[in-house]
């Protein structure tokens, strides 16, 4: 008797071990319809090496469709307002709002649910422990890289709504590359005028980033095979600040996106630096390829960067 | 015993082949001396910044000590010669620049002629990037970037604030 309840005990244990993926999986898709549908206003910190800024984030979500605000609250100030529509970063001290239109409306998020199982052909999804945070009780979930062209991550939710408290990424050896979280939170009843633009910007200077669908191989412009894990999303032209049209091509693995920006060298303002810098989980790597500028700009490790920036061809069309 | 350490850093052997240089290394002894000098040699190869006077003067030291570290090599003869022909040639190849520095009398000056051993740039993944300041217009690239990264979907604007980050800004003149 004893022994049967024994071995019905471990049963349900492995049963549950065997769970526990899909768990993690609702979980992440959890937390997705939270940030789809929640209005909130809230404080949070992101910290990033030995750095920490805190801003102000506000969304309300309508029947229109929601809105969304971010206020630095640290440094200079700077808001940035994204709508259905567009991206609009408004930079008071150089009275300059930068707008970046959407085009290809399938190239954004909403990617996430029909791509969970993609996600996990490249992360371990995994439940990790709970914590509270800014007052919430949150459960977490652990995206562990099954190579190492990406981060890891650890996000943690509230157990109730699915709210996203904190989002840590780690490094190949487990050590914080950059980390998200917020210390102070309220859920609902967020009044509409909490996320309109503080500043008019009638007078500001308006830079377009001008975005238009674009094919990058028919100009004889080739990005070799992508990095394993990654499919491309999308390809654009666009103006970034006052320059000449600069085509974007974006790729990503369902989590970490990165993008290659080809622009023309003549006309460039500042000098080039090649090489390879980083802003926290950031990393940017630039070359010089046929008289254009390569910039490759991705949340992934490094190698990551490089890899794909190395592949970046020009073969003029005859 | 250090032709198998070079063949086991080069990828040249696989399972059981590789346990026996593999527990060689587990102790101190002439296998795990020849594994540091041979990654020395490789780290020279890949990235010269590395290279400091004091490593010249480490393998100088070693060099002497071992008049014979290239001899076993030849053994590996007929069937794999080709196939270890490179890593060989480049092993070689860096040996002779090593040498050749070490007999400088001046404080090495290094980079340019380790990077032009032509052989082992196939061999030897790409050497990293140098590293440099953000570009000037990083907050613009961060901006056209940040709004097709799939995290939107799970944290909504925040992983904006990169982009509003006064670190990106420090790439302004």
């Amino acid at each position: 008797m004893i022994r049967g309840l024994g071995i019905l005990l471990l049963a349900c244990a492995s049963l549950a071990q065997a769970q526990s993926p899909a768990d993690a999986l609702a979980l992440l898709r959890k937390i997705y319809q939270a940030t789809e549908k929640l209005s909130y206003t809230g404080t949070f910190v992101y910290q990033q090496g030995d750095r920490s800024e805190a801003s102000r984030i506000t969304r309300y979500a309508g029947p229109g469709g929601a809105t969304e605000k971010l206020e630095a609250l640290d440094g200079a100030p700077r808001e940035i307002v994204r709508t259905r529509e567009a991206v609009k970063c408004y930079l008071p001290e150089i009275r300059t709002v930068k707008v970046d239109r959407r085009v290809d409306r399938r190239a954004f998020p909403a990617l996430l649910p029909e791509r969970l199982t993609e996600l996990a052909r490249n992360y371990e999804i995994a439940l990790g422990e709970g914590a509270r945070i800014a007052g919430y009780d949150c459960v977490s979930v652990v995206l562990t890289p099954r190579d190492e062209l990406r981060y890891g991550y650890k996000l943690w939710a509230d157990a109730a709504t699915g709210m996203l408290l904190r989002a840590r990424t780690f490094g190949r050896d487990g050590e914080t590359v950059e980390q998200f979280s917020f210390t102070q939170l309220s859920i609902g009843n967020i009044p509409r005028e909490r996320v309109k633009p503080k500043h008019k910007a009638s007078s500001w200077r308006i830079e377009d980033a001008t975005v238009t669908p674009a094919n990058l191989a028919g100009t004889g412009w080739t990005v070799g095979a992508a990095l394993p894990g990654f499919r491309k999303v999308t390809e654009v032209t666009r103006r970034l600040g006052e320059s000449r049209p600069v085509g974007q091509v974006v790729y990503s693995d369902g989590l970490a996106a990165v993008s290659v920006f080809i622009e023309p060298l003549a006309g460039r303002a500042e000098g080039v630096r090649p090489g390879l810098s980083s802003l926290g989980a950031i990393h940017i790597y630039t070359r010089e390829v046929a008289d254009h500028v390569v910039t490759v700009v991705g949340e992934t490790p490094a190698a990551s960067v490089q890899r794909i920036g190395n592949t970046v061809e020009f073969r003029p069309r005859p | 015993m250090k032709s198998r350490v070079s063949e086991l850093m080069d990828g040249e052997l696989q399972g059981r082949e590789a346990g026996v240089p593999l527990e060689a290394l587990q102790s101190e002894g002439e296998a795990r001396e020849a594994w540091r000098t041979y990654h020395l040699i490789s780290d020279a190869l890949r990235d010269t910044r590395m290279v400091s006077e004091s490593f010249a003067a480490r393998v100088a030291a070693r060099l002497s000590g071992e008049p014979t570290v290239l001899a076993p090599q030849r053994r590996a003869a007929a069937p794999r010669a080709t196939r270890f022909a490179l890593p060989v040639a480049a092993s070689l190849a860096a040996m002779a620049l090593v040498g050749w520095f070490v007999v400088q009398p001046q404080p090495v000056p290094v980079p340019a002629p380790v990077v032009a051993v032509p052989a082992p740039a196939a061999k030897v993944a790409a050497r990293p990037a140098p590293r440099v300041a953000p570009p000037a217009a990083a907050n613009d690239y961060l901006l056209a970037h940040q709004a097709y990264s799939p995290r939107n979907s799970l944290q909504g604007m925040a992983p904006y604030a990169r982009t509003v980050s006064a670190a990106a800004e420090r790439g302004k003149p």
